[in-house]
């Protein structure tokens, strides 16, 4: 025979067990992206933050891709 | 700057596969995985055979985007479709909704367990420090970071595949339609980017067959 402390007691445990749990649910917002912030691809050494270099750069090797240019 | 795209020229592509070559190997991508592929329509048809290399086109208004249950997606400044691999549950629902499939899934166990979700960075790696080796780990070499274009496009031995700033793009293929005189098929760039050709371009007739005598 359990005594009706005992039984408060586990009848307890068992009430207030959820309470502990820990939130497992992403925090995602609509239209928000939950990823980790990224670098710029342009704020390193070889371009220094400098947007407008990084730009030219990828420019000219964008139109290193056009044979006409680059042939004739 | 405009933003970044990649173009496929249907009528120059020889599916070589120099851009798949490229790929995997600039990025050590594991077995099983294929940033980018090579895919030939009218196999075998005499004059309507056409092959497109194709891979995560980092789309405008990208679905992968809008279908990810944790938000993992983010695009850059320059128009280019990255995730966080740390965040990613490898649900496969950016699969489903991706029109190129694009989004890869490396075995990550026994009978068929997804991994975290691998497809083609635009060679600009991910959110990690740039060029650092954790990046490098997880999202292959950051080429943009480096100045340079992604390896496939440089790659391309007919220069099919065009990958930079979508304007100085437009002006290369311009031209080349102009000096060969007819509209190439620009697949999949108004599904990625929402631009509408002028006139849809013509469906492409096979040759007629000649008749053993």
């Amino acid at each position: 025979m359990i005594s009706p402390k005992l039984f408060l007691a586990l009848g307890a445990v068992v009430v207030v067990t959820a309470c502990g749990e820990k939130p497992q649910a992403v925090a995602v917002k609509p239209g928000q992206s939950a990823a980790k912030p990224d670098d710029k691809p342009y704020q390193n050494e070889q371009f220094k933050g400098d947007r407008a270099a990084w730009e030219r750069t990828l420019r000219a090797r964008a139109d290193n891709q056009n044979e006409y240019k680059r042939v004739n | 700057m405009a933003r970044m795209k990649f173009i496929c020229d249907a009528e120059r592509c020889i599916e070589c596969n120099g851009c798949v070559t490229a790929c995997k190997n600039e990025h050590d991508v594991p077995w099983g995985v294929n940033r980018r592929r090579v895919v030939t329509l009218n196999d075998g048809i005499v004059g309507a055979e056409r092959s497109i290399s194709v891979a995560c086109m980092h789309c405008s208004d990208a679905p992968c985007k809008a279908v990810c249950p944790v938000n993992c997606f983010y695009t850059t400044d320059d128009g280019v479709v990255l995730h966080d691999k740390d965040l990613c549950i490898g649900c496969g629902y950016c699969f489903y909704a991706c029109p190129f499939g694009a989004p890869q899934f490396p075995q990550a166990g026994a009978f068929g367990l997804r991994g975290k979700m691998d497809k083609c960075t635009f060679c600009a790696g991910g959110p990690e420090k740039d060029t650092s080796k954790a990046e490098t780990e997880k999202y292959g070499r950051n080429r943009l970071a480096e100045g340079k274009l992604p390896a496939c496009a440089e790659m391309c031995s007919t220069k099919a595949l065009l990958a930079g700033d979508g304007d100085v793009l437009s002006d290369i293929y311009r031209e080349r339609v102009m000096r060969r005189g007819r509209g190439g098929d620009l697949w999949g760039h108004a599904t990625a980017y929402g631009v509408k050709a002028s006139s849809s371009p013509a469906p492409v007739q096979p040759a007629p067959t000649q008749q053993k005598s």
